[in-house]
C-alpha cells in the first residue's frame, strides 16, 4: 500500500515537472518563413489557387450575357425572315388543351420569372443603370420574384410533368429539329408537348433547384468565401442558360407561333395546330371523342 | 507620390486587439462591420503570432476589377475607396478579396446586403471632405487632418505601421537589424526550409 502511494506520487510529481518544463522551455528562434506560411494560409485560404481565375471569369460574364441576347436576336431574325412564322388556319374548331390551373401557375411563373431576368440582367449591367439604390432596390426585387417564382413553379412542376416523360417519338423530333427549319408546316412527331418542350422542362427543373440553391447561399452570404466563388460561377453560367430559354421561349410563343399565346390565355388551341405540331395527342383526343 | 500601405510587424503585435477597437469606435461602425481584425496562430502555445489585418490597399486591388458599377476606386496615393452611393451591395468584391476586407450591412429589404463598407485608410470617402455626409457613410477622414490611421495611432507596441510605403519599410528594415533576433532573412530561410 505504502509502495503504491509513493508509486503515484511520484509518477505524479514527475509528471508535473515534466509539464513546468514543457511550458518553460524557451520557445527558441521560430522562422519567420514559417510563422508567415502559416498565417497566409489563414488570410488567403484557397485565394492563391482560385483568385485569379475567379477574378478572369466574373469579368467575363458581362461579354457572355450580351453575345447570348445579340445572338439570340440575330437568330430570331434571320429565322423569321427565312422561315416566317407558323400560322394556321382559323376554322373555328378549338381543342381544350390547358386548364385554368395550369394557365394561372404558368402566368404567375412566368411574371415572377420575367421580373427575375430583368432584374438580374440589371445587377449584371448595373452600371449602365448607372447602381446606387435603383439597382440595389432590383436586387431585393431579385430577391422577392425568385421565392414567388418558386413557389409558382412547383405547381407549374406539378401540373405539367405527367405529359413530359421521354416517349419514343421524341427522337425522331430531334432529327428533324422539330421541322421548324422548313418553310411547309407538315405533322412533327410529338405528343401533348414536343421534344423540345420536354427537354426544356427538365432542364428546367434541374436547372431551377441549382439556381435556387446558389441563390439562397448568394443571398445568405455565410459560406465559406471559395465555396461562394464556386457557387456566383454556377449561378453566373446558369443565368446566361435562363436568360437564353427565356428569349426562346417568348420568340416562339409570341411570334414564331402564332396562336401559342392565345392558347396559353385562353385554353383552347386550333385543331389544325394540335393535329399539325402534336399529333400523337391529337390522335388520343380524337380516340376519345 | 507616396504610396500608403499598412505594416504589421508580427515580433510586436499582442493580439490585444486595440486597433480593432479603435477602428470600431473611431468610425462608429456598426456590430457585424468588421474594418479590422486580429488573426492569431498557435494561440496559447510556444510561438504564438498574431497580425492584425484589414484591407490592403493593394496596387492592382481584385475588388476594382470585379465590382459590376465601378464604385471601388484607387486615390492617387494608392488608398482604395468605395463610394456608397453607386455601390449595389452585389458581394464580388468580398468573393475577389483575398484578406476578406469587404463588410456589408444587413439592412435592407429581406435582409439583403447594402452597400460595401471597409477600411478607409481613414480618408473618408469621395463625399466632400470633413461633411457630415463623409463622417456618417465613411467614417473620419484622419488622412485629411494629417493624422495617420485611428489603428496605427493607437496600437500600443507600434507594431502596425502605417503611412508612406517607403518609410515604414525603411522603419520596418532597421527594427529587423536592430533585434538581431538570430534569424537572417535571406536564401536558405526562404528557399530551403
Amino acid at each position: 500500500m505504502k509502495r503504491a502511494i509513493l508509486g503515484s506520487l511520484s509518477f505524479f510529481a514527475f509528471s508535473a515537472v515534466a509539464l513546468g518544463a514543457e511550458i518553460l522551455r524557451p520557445s527558441g528562434p521560430i522562422s519567420p518563413v514559417a510563422v508567415f506560411r502559416k498565417l497566409n494560409a489563414l488570410l488567403l485560404d484557397a485565394w492563391p489557387d482560385e483568385g485569379a481565375t475567379f477574378i478572369k471569369s466574373v469579368s467575363s460574364f458581362k461579354d457572355y450575357y450580351l453575345y447570348i441576347i445579340l445572338g439570340l436576336f440575330g437568330i430570331f431574325l434571320l429565322h423569321y425572315f427565312i422561315f416566317g412564322p407558323r400560322r394556321f388556319l382559323h376554322r373555328g374548331e378549338k381543342v381544350a388543351y390547358y386548364g385554368f390551373f395550369t394557365r394561372f401557375v404558368h402566368w404567375g411563373a412566368a411574371v415572377s420569372m420575367t421580373f427575375l431576368v430583368a432584374s438580374g440582367l440589371a445587377v449584371l449591367f448595373a452600371k449602365v443603370f448607372g447602381g446606387g439604390p435603383l439597382v440595389m432596390g432590383l436586387r431585393s426585387v431579385h430577391l422577392a420574384a425568385a421565392f414567388v417564382f418558386a413557389i409558382f413553379a412547383v405547381f407549374l412542376f406539378l401540373s405539367l410533368v405527367k405529359d413530359m416523360f421521354p416517349a419514343p417519338y421524341d427522337l425522331k423530333w430531334f432529327l428533324i429539329l422539330g421541322g421548324y427549319l422548313t418553310r411547309k408546316p407538315r405533322p412533327v412527331p410529338a405528343g401533348k408537348f414536343n421534344a423540345g418542350q420536354k427537354m426544356w422542362f427538365w432542364v428546367g427543373t434541374a436547372g431551377g433547384l441549382v439556381m435556387f440553391y446558389t441563390g439562397y447561399k448568394l443571398y445568405q452570404f455565410t459560406a465559406p468565401v471559395s465555396y461562394l466563388r464556386e457557387l456566383l460561377k454556377i449561378h453566373l453560367y446558369l443565368g446566361l442558360a435562363v436568360v437564353g430559354l427565356f428569349l426562346i421561349h417568348l420568340y416562339m410563343s409570341v411570334i414564331a407561333v402564332k396562336g401559342a399565346l392565345q392558347s396559353m390565355l385562353t385554353g383552347f388551341k386550333d385543331v389544325e395546330e394540335v393535329a399539325k405540331m402534336h399529333p400523337k395527342f391529337y390522335e388520343k383526343i380524337r380516340k376519345e371523342f | 507620390m507616396a504610396r500608403m500601405k499598412f505594416l504589421c510587424d508580427i515580433e510586436r503585435c499582442i493580439a490585444c486587439n486595440g486597433c480593432v477597437v479603435a477602428c470600431k469606435e473611431g468610425h462608429q461602425l456598426p456590430v457585424g462591420i468588421n474594418r479590422r481584425r486580429v488573426v492569431i496562430i498557435n494561440e496559447g502555445q510556444p510561438g504564438e503570432k498574431s497580425i492584425s489585418i484589414a484591407c490592403m490597399h493593394c496596387s492592382d486591388a481584385p475588388c476594382i476589377a470585379v465590382c459590376p458599377v465601378g464604385a471601388i476606386y484607387q486615390r492617387e496615393d494608392g488608398i482604395v475607396l468605395v463610394n456608397k452611393d453607386i455601390c449595389i451591395g452585389c458581394g464580388y468584391c468580398f468573393m475577389a478579396c483575398p484578406f476578406g476586407a469587404p463588410q456589408f450591412p444587413r439592412g435592407n429589404a429581406f435582409g439583403a446586403r447594402g452597400a460595401m463598407d471597409k477600411c478607409t485608410f481613414c480618408a473618408g470617402g469621395p463625399a466632400p471632405t470633413f461633411s457630415e455626409k463623409e463622417r456618417r457613410l465613411y467614417g473620419q477622414n484622419r488622412i485629411a487632418e494629417g493624422k495617420v490611421p485611428l489603428c496605427a495611432g493607437m496600437c500600443s507596441t507600434k507594431a502596425l505601421l502605417a503611412g508612406d510605403g517607403a518609410v515604414i519599410a525603411d522603419i520596418f528594415r532597421e527594427r529587423v537589424a536592430r533585434r538581431g533576433s538570430g534569424i537572417a532573412w535571406g536564401w536558405s530561410k526562404a528557399y530551403k526550409e
